[in-house]
């Protein structure tokens, strides 16, 4: 679990002049699980690519398994792609799909005694019919793979690319293109074929929580730089920078001062915190998960605020609060009328404080928050999703 | 009033079809006619098919139009294929530019594609002469040829360009709708880029690269313009060839090529719009929902298999075809790299016994490629481009001269002619090659008046009836500016060769008046076949050979005179020559002589019309026709296609007009308009 099986050192990739990904250091793990979390643009997929060997890094370098592979042309990596909106061949039949990569000869040797190698006919069958058992698709051999729905279809994927026994899978947004139910199913059998074969994944997303659900380590990046690497729970309840904290999951960020360690200052009042080792009066960002705020009778409270919105989500309500003009999410499982002043009570263990960064001021503040805005945004993130 | 314009709408579509297709229709119907005659229908007959099938100049065009459309198809659909796929890769800006630069020879004139690869080659050709010539005189291991010429290599070249761009064409779209991931997941699969084309990419865009393939066929196959400009002498296609026969008149043997050619184009047009249709229904099928239970893989392919039969007769009917046309073209290019020697002959269309030169070729082993121009300008100017790669020419009088003049023509080595002694002494030494060091005589004959007596009830006997306003919209004036000022002249009392401006224009102002006036019902030169024979129009002037094959072909209530007046006429001589640096004189000669043969000459006289040179052959002919046609010759007739010597007295022939002159005539020709 801890062999480092593919690292990427200082890799940048500029197309057109223009820079794509910036100084890129990042290592994975045999058997990992990795996702690469990010919006559209940020890299991701470019990285994936260098990886699969469909691009080469204008600079930096690309180990596989202690050896350099920048110059290595795809079909001589050992690993496989499962792409986008899943590339199947729709000329041939599921079976023939699955079999496309076991029977292109190989080239075993070295010097004199290359040859060309090619799988017996009995292997092939075999090997396929037992990757299509893995991905639930047997009896489907014959059929066209056009006439396939999108979740089968993506199993064929899986298994075309599982079937050549990659050390490494990559996978490009591979449920994208399915609706909700499906996508969830998905990422449990995925994450079961993963454990089953354990091999590594390298998966590319867009989507926090499918990330957050399937991960040993995320990769979380933007504007072609990696912002922070953890375990699910790391990046989570440990976020380096707004940025992260935005994007995974809901945060509310608020300008702060951290006064000494343990004691940060925001809204003019003083809180204690679990943080140290900041400058004294720094300015900094607070991070409030919306979920760890308890909300208190209103004289009762280290803050006021006015309730301005509230919309139920079935488990909890989202309640925004106003606060001198900030405005919060809150979740909570009690209903606060729209006008109601409240009071909260914020814990140390509920403030996490972070260093200024380049996304300070741009994300945690709910006043333009609204449901169909934020759908809106994934929609345009699945579709223009590519490089 | 909504019914009566429902039926107004259809009647007009109704009448765009018939506007459409009614020409092509009577086109086809006459090719079954049994007489030959294009205006009179003479009951059924498969005759003219049968016809088709024994003339070698067509069949030989046939092959060649094949074997150009079929290696232009296979070169340019790789070519454009791989071009397309060049272009997938770029950025779209880039590609969209390309893309225009693409579509612009698919719009542009033919006539410009076609003269510009004309000269395009006829530069480099000289460009190469010069290179080669530098070369060989370098070092001796290596002998280019240094003289390149148009011909198949050439015709070919301009194919495969204009085929091009249809092939991209057809292939971009389908690329562009592939999925783009597709050969990345190929490669990813092991395989190299060029693997990942030929499995994944190929069998994708196959659909764009079949009917692209269709497309550029089918446009090769019927191309003209720029086959015309590009083919030089030694090759001819179908669509040349048939020009070429239209010349003198569009015999029902046009006709059932025209319709085979039409039939094939129209079979390749519904080939693939069954495919295309075919397609798009597969297409259609794709986007509906799966079926619930999977289908054992035979039943599937065998409902698939019966789901299409449209779609599966067309693939079988192309695949037959394609193995026929390529049987063809195998068989044929055995044919022709058996080294045979070989001799390229030029000559005016529908101007030998073909038989001829299957007999030529039985008794030589020469292989004869017999070409045909239009006219002699058109011959002159085929020449002067460089492009020709003629042995033999066969041209008229005056343009011989202006060859010699250029110094064009090989001096012949008659000793190697010994039928030249049959030659009358009469055609001998003219004025065109006066000491006969360079030329043949083939035919002679002369320029007259042709009318029909049912209309003009009067005897013509002077040049005068063609300015007559008596004969208003009846005349028909020759559309050649030597004949049609020569005529002037003669009425007028000047020489037909005369370089007198002032003479020169009041034949002009003469002709000029008349047209005026409204004498004239047109120019004609290929139409005065069908209006004479048809009666559309009753005063013409042409050659006695051709009054001859009108009086086979007249309708009824039409009878036809012909007349040389009294001011006398052009008479003229057709002869062979021997092109400077021709490069098989040796055979050239071999067919010369063959065609000087009393035999020949006799052949020749009886199936075009046209009087022989050969004392003997002018002898026996009267003989031979009546041992052919078991009846006798009708003396007078025979007079008309070989003039007496009385006759040719009062006849001048052309001579070779000083540049000025000609520049003087181009000019007043151009000033009568059309």
């Amino acid at each position: 679990m801890s062999k480092k099986l593919i690292s990427l050192a200082d890799c940048c990739m500029a197309f057109d002049g223009e820079l794509v990904l910036d100084h890129i250091n990042l290592y994975i793990n045999d058997s990992e699980f990795l996702t690469l979390l990010g919006p559209s643009g940020c890299g991701k997929t470019t990285t994936l690519r260098i990886i699969g060997g469909f691009l080469t890094p204008t600079s930096g370098e690309v180990m596989f398994d202690g050896v350099r592979i920048n110059d290595i042309p795809p079909y001589l990596r050992q690993v496989n792609t499962v792409f986008q909106r899943y590339a199947l061949f729709p000329h041939l039949n599921v079976f023939e799909n699955v079999a496309f990569g076991l029977r292109i000869p190989k080239t075993e040797g070295e010097g004199r005694s290359r040859k060309k190698v090619k799988l017996p006919e009995e292997e092939i069958h075999q090997r396929v019919l037992e990757m299509l058992e893995v991905v639930s698709l047997k009896g489907f051999e014959h059929r066209r793979v056009t006439e396939l729905s999108g979740g089968q279809q993506q199993r064929v994927a899986i298994a075309r690319a599982l079937v050549n026994r990659p050390k490494v899978l990559l996978l490009d947004e591979p449920l994208g293109a399915l609706d909700l139910r499906l996508r969830k199913d998905m990422q449990n059998e995925l994450k079961r074929i993963q454990q089953q074969l354990g091999i590594t994944f390298i998966y590319v997303t867009h989507d926090q929580e499918e990330a957050l659900a399937m991960s040993d380590t995320i990769v979380i990046m933007d504007q072609g730089r990696i912002q922070q690497i953890g375990s699910p729970e790391d990046v989570y309840n440990e976020p380096k920078n707004a940025f992260v904290a935005d994007f995974i999951g809901e945060s509310n960020i608020l300008d702060g001062i951290m006064h000494e360690d343990y004691v940060v200052e925001f809204f003019n009042r003083k809180f204690k915190c679990l943080d140290k080792g900041f400058a004294p009066m720094e300015p900094v960002d607070v991070v409030i998960r919306p979920e760890d705020v308890d909300i208190v009778p209103k004289d009762k409270g280290q803050l006021k605020g006015i309730v301005t919105g509230v919309t139920f989500k079935g488990v909890h309500y989202d309640t925004i609060v106003d606060f001198k003009g900030f405005k919060w999410l809150i979740q909570t499982t009690d209903y606060h009328p729209e006008g109601e002043t409240i009071g909260i009570i914020l814990n140390p263990d509920d403030i996490h404080i972070m260093h200024k960064s380049q996304y300070s001021g741009m994300f945690g503040d709910y006043s333009s928050y609204s449901e169909e805005y934020e759908e809106l945004e994934d929609a345009l993130q699945e579709g223009g999703d590519e490089e | 009033m909504r019914k009566q314009s429902r039926f107004g709408s259809r009647l007009l579509i109704g009448l765009v079809f018939l506007f459409l297709y009614a020409p092509i229709l009577l086109l086809i119907v006459f090719s079954f006619n049994a007489g030959d005659s294009s205006a009179v229908w003479r009951g059924f007959s498969l005759h003219w098919y049968a016809q088709l099938f024994q003339n070698r100049i067509i069949m030989e065009s046939v092959y060649m139009t094949l074997l150009v459309s079929l290696l232009a198809t296979v070169i340019s659909t790789a070519a454009g294929t791989f071009a397309a796929v060049g272009l997938y890769s770029l950025s779209r800006r880039k590609r969209e530019a390309l893309m225009t630069v693409n579509n612009i020879p698919m719009m542009n004139a033919d006539i410009v594609t076609g003269v510009s690869l004309c000269l395009f080659f006829v530069a480099f050709f000289q460009g190469w002469g010069v290179f080669a010539k530098w070369f060989n005189g370098i070092q001796g291991a290596v002998a280019l040829p240094t003289r390149l010429t148009l011909g198949l290599g050439t015709l070919l070249l301009a194919h495969i360009a204009f085929d091009i761009p249809y092939v991209i064409l057809n292939v971009a779209p389908k690329l562009r709708q592939m999925d783009k991931n597709l050969l990345d997941a190929a490669q990813d699969l092991g395989c190299t880029w060029m693997q990942a084309f030929w499995k994944v990419a190929l069998p994708e865009i196959k659909p764009g690269i079949v009917s692209g393939a269709l497309i550029a066929f089918t446009m090769s196959i019927d191309d003209f313009v720029i086959s015309y400009f590009t083919a030089g002498s030694s090759s001819s296609t179908l669509a040349m060839t048939i020009y070429g026969m239209t010349k003198r008149r569009i015999t029902p043997e046009i006709n059932a090529v025209s319709t085979l050619l039409f039939l094939s184009v129209l079979t390749l047009l519904v080939i693939t719009n069954v495919r295309e249709a075919r397609l798009e229904k597969r297409n259609a099928k794709d986007f509906s929902p799966a079926p619930a239970k999977p289908r054992p893989a035979a039943v599937e392919k065998a409902a698939q298999w019966m789901g299409s039969p449209t779609g599966r007769w067309a693939q079988r009917g192309l695949a037959a075809l394609c193995v026929a046309v390529f049987a063809i073209v195998v068989s044929g290019l055995a044919n022709a790299t058996t080294s045979r020697p070989v001799v390229n002959v030029c000559s005016l269309g529908e101007y030998i016994d073909t038989d001829l030169i299957n007999q030529f070729e039985e008794e030589t082993g020469i292989r004869v490629n017999y070409q045909t121009a239009e006219s002699n300008e058109a011959i002159y100017s085929l020449l002067k481009s460089g492009g020709a790669d003629y042995d033999v020419v066969v041209t008229s009088d005056y343009m011989i001269a202006q060859f010699i003049e250029e110094d064009m023509v090989e001096p012949l080595d008659y000793g190697n002619i010994p039928n030249f002694e049959r030659i009358d002494e009469r055609f001998r030494n003219l004025p065109y090659d006066p000491e006969n060091q360079f030329t043949v005589p083939y035919t002679w004959g002369t320029l007259g008046i042709i009318y029909n007596t049912n209309v003009v009830s009067e005897e013509i006997t002077s040049w005068s009836a063609l300015y007559d306003d008596k004969y208003a919209g009846n005349v028909l004036l020759i559309n050649n500016s030597r004949d049609a000022l020569g005529e002037a002249l003669l009425y007028l009392g000047y020489s037909v060769n005369t370089t007198d401006e002032a003479e020169i224009r009041q034949a002009f102002d003469l002709i000029a008046s008349a047209n005026r006036r409204g004498v004239f019902q047109g120019k004609a030169s290929d139409e005065v076949f069908q209006k004479m024979e048809g009666g559309n129009a009753a005063i013409a002037t042409y050659y006695a050979g051709d009054y001859l094959s009108m009086l086979d072909n007249q309708a009824d209530g039409v009878e036809l005179a012909y007349v040389i007046p009294e001011e006398g006429s052009n008479w003229f001589v057709d002869a062979m020559c021997v092109l400077k640096d021709a490069p098989h004189k040796d055979a050239a000669e071999q067919w010369i002589n063959f065609i000087a043969s009393t035999e020949a000459n006799l052949a020749n006289m009886d199936y075009i019309g046209y009087a022989s040179p050969n004392r003997e052959a002018l002898e026996k002919y009267p003989a031979y026709y009546e041992e052919l046609y078991a009846e006798e010759l009708d003396m007078e007739l025979y007079e008309i296609m070989a003039a007496p010597a009385e006759v040719l007295e009062r006849c001048e022939s052309y001579l070779v007009l000083p540049a000025e002159t000609r520049a003087l005539y181009n000019e007043l020709w151009v000033q009568l308009g059309t």
